[in-house]
Order: C-alpha cells, then sequence, then structure tokens
C-alpha cells in the first residue's frame, strides 16, 4: 500500500513479493491435488474454495503492487536512466524494463518530431533551462497521510519547526519530510 | 497502461475493503473444520458450537454459505455507536473508533444484518457519526498549512474522502509559500 500513496518510487520488496508468489504456487498446487482426489469429503470441498478465494484475494494484492510500480517506473524511465542512486531500488526486470522503455520513448520523440525541428532544439536533455522540465521527476513536495508505527525522532517541517511523531500519530504532511522515516519502516503511509 | 486513471491518485473504497477483510473476527460455526493452514497464517479448528477467531473475508464467505454466525464486535453495538456519537457532537476533536472501523461496519452489515440487533438503527447511527466527523473535517480545512497537518483519530475511509483534495490544496500551498521566499 505504500507503494501506492508514495509519489517517489520505493525500494523494491522482492524477498516478500517471492515468498508470496512461494506461498501462492504452493497452495494451488496443494488445490489442485485435492481437487484431482475423487473421494473427498464434503468437508475438504470447503476448505478447498476457502483456500482458493484466499490464493485469489492474495493475488489481487500482488498485482496491485506490480502494476503501481510498472506505472511509476513508465511515467519516470528517464529520470531513473539519469539518477544511478534510484537503480538501486529496482530490481533486475525492472531496471531492464526502465532502460528499454525509456529508449523507447526516446527513439519515438526523434522519429517524430525532433528530426523535424532546428538541430539546437532537437536534443531531450536539460541542458538549457525549459520550463517545464525535460525528464519527469518524481514531486517529492506531495503531501502524504503518515500514520507512525512507533516514536519517531523530530523531523525538520518546510516551515523550519520540528515535528515529533508518537506512536499512532497520522499527519498529513510533505513526502521529503518522512522520506527516511518511511524507508526505516518507522512509519507507513495511510 | 498499467493503472487506470482513475485509481492513480487514490485507492478506491472497494480496495480499502479488501484490507480491512485481513482483520479478524468472532464467529460461531455451524460446521466443523479441521486446522488448515492457509497464506495469512493457520485458522482453525471449527468446532460447533465454539466461537473462534478467522478473518473477516473467511467470515463473509461463510456466513453466505449459512455455515456460520458472526459475532459483531464490542463496538459494533448501539449503546457504543450511541456514546460516541453523543461525544462526536459535543466536543470539538474526533473520538477514538477503530481505524478500519468503517470498512469493517459495512461488510458486517452488508452480510450478517441477521446476527446483530437492531442493525437499522447502527445504520442510522454510523451515518450520522460519518456526518459529524465529515463536518468536522471540512472545518479542519481552515488549519491546512504548507508544512504539517495531524489528524488524530481519523480512520481509513475519511482519509481517503479527503485525499485528493487536501493533497491538492497543500501543493497548492506549498507553491505559494515557495514564490514568497523568492
Amino acid at each position: 500500500m505504500n507503494e501506492r500513496h508514495s509519489p517517489d518510487i520505493l525500494g523494491c520488496q522482492e524477498d516478500v513479493l517471492g515468498r508470496l508468489l512461494d506461498h501462492i504456487r504452493r497452495q494451488s498446487e496443494t488445490v489442485q491435488l485435492l481437487r484431482g482426489d475423487p473421494d473427498s469429503s464434503e468437508e475438504e470441498h470447503f476448505r478447498i474454495m476457502l483456500a482458493q478465494t484466499e490464493i485469489e484475494r492474495v493475488k489481487f494484492v500482488v498485482r496491485s503492487y506490480v502494476r503501481t510500480r510498472l506505472f511509476k517506473i513508465e511515467k519516470y524511465a528517464r529520470y531513473i536512466v539519469a539518477t544511478p542512486e534510484i537503480q538501486d531500488r529496482l530490481s533486475q526486470a525492472e531496471l531492464t524494463h526502465a532502460q528499454k522503455f525509456a529508449h523507447l520513448v526516446e527513439s519515438h520523440f526523434n522519429k517524430s518530431v525532433l528530426q523535424g525541428l532546428p538541430p539546437e532544439q532537437r536534443s531531450l536533455h536539460d541542458q538549457t533551462a525549459f520550463m517545464p522540465k525535460m525528464i519527469t521527476e518524481p514531486d517529492k513536495t506531495r503531501a502524504v497521510f503518515a500514520h507512525a508505527r512507533e516514536h519517531c525522532p523530530p523531523v525538520r517541517l518546510p516551515d523550519g519547526t520540528a515535528l515529533e511523531m508518537e506512536k499512532g500519530r497520522i499527519s498529513l504532511v510533505p513526502y521529503h519530510v518522512i522520506e527516511h522515516l518511511l524507508a526505516r519502516g518507522s512509519v507507513e503511509l495511510v | 497502461m498499467a493503472l487506470p486513471a482513475s485509481i492513480r491518485s487514490s485507492v478506491t473504497p472497494p480496495e480499502l475493503e479488501l484490507i480491512a477483510s485481513e482483520q479478524l473476527v468472532d464467529i460461531i460455526p455451524l460446521i466443523a473444520m479441521d486446522k488448515t493452514a492457509f497464506i495469512s497464517g493457520a485458522y482453525g479448528p471449527l468446532r460447533p458450537p465454539a466461537k473462534s477467531r478467522v478473518p473477516l473475508w473467511m467470515a463473509t464467505n461463510l456466513k453466505l454459505k449459512k455455515k456460520c454466525h458472526i459475532v459483531p464486535p464490542d463496538w459494533l453495538c448501539v449503546e457504543f455507536l450511541q456514546d460516541r456519537l453523543m461525544r462526536e457532537t459535543s466536543q470539538a476533536e474526533f473520538c477514538e473508533l477503530p481505524f478500519r472501523f468503517a470498512e469493517v461496519a459495512k461488510v458486517l452489515l452488508d452480510v450478517a444484518s441477521d446476527d446483530m440487533q437492531n442493525p437499522d438503527k447502527i445504520r442510522s447511527l454510523l451515518k450520522d457519526l460519518r456526518e459529524a466527523r465529515q463536518a468536522k473535517s471540512r472545518e479542519g480545512l481552515q488549519k491546512l498549512d504548507h508544512s504539517e497537518l495531524s489528524l488524530p483519530n481519523f480512520c481509513s475511509l475519511e482519509i481517503n474522502e479527503i485525499r485528493p483534495f487536501f493533497v491538492r490544496a497543500m501543493g497548492v500551498l506549498t507553491q505559494v509559500s515557495r514564490t514568497t521566499q523568492e
């Protein structure tokens, strides 16, 4: 859920995702196995059905997570390629996708429009200050709803005051203020 | 696109309901079932008529097949809600409620209203409560500035409701304060 609410791409939860997928696979296999068993009782059928319901639920959450990441990666593809520190947060497959996507977009722009422009305006890079910028960047000043999972040390707010969040407190704050707390897991976005 | 435009800015209430359905509720099963391992943990064994604790999604599933009775949580009863409504209307701040109370209440009222006493009364109380709190959150908008707004005792559905507007408003305020600084 954090992923959905945060404007920036968060670290990839690859091992959690892997474990979940493992669980799904194992559970589905059991279900298939039990299904094939002709002399299973009615109670068995019942359990199979419950297990299947849960598999579908978990699948939905996983799908939603992956789709959100994919959306962000495509939106910020050129930014990701240009900034090395954000690349650590992506898995290998995601990174390759981002690079390919960025490359595709660039060549598409080149072929469709940029060819026809005078050479000095052809570049897609930000040497001169364009408004708006050529590369879409995540908007870190966007406000998010943060819920403190534990007592957090004070953070500096944009107006200079310090904010100390006790456990359970919910605040609407700009994303960059609590970015490091989120990475540590002390707050969650709601 | 990977994510439809309608759900980009905020999650939808059905999605919140899905998350809330992971919470545990008490049921009185009408069928027996051995302890079964699920992805989120092992539940059971179900031995009627002993109470047992299962996730809400499982309870709804069983209920729809008429295989259990759901025991509504302590806070979902007329007295408790009436008390909260009284406090809500008499005090300025929000009163304490379970974080996902709106979603859980909705699911329970939808599928298991026959397990509760006086579901209509509960429904109307919940509605009054919601309106009282909504009015307060609108007032809270006056206190919004570009740095922080704390929302004690806000619940997830309410946050979701005000999210698009408050986030936009805060964005505008940030821009304004940046320009005045320059």
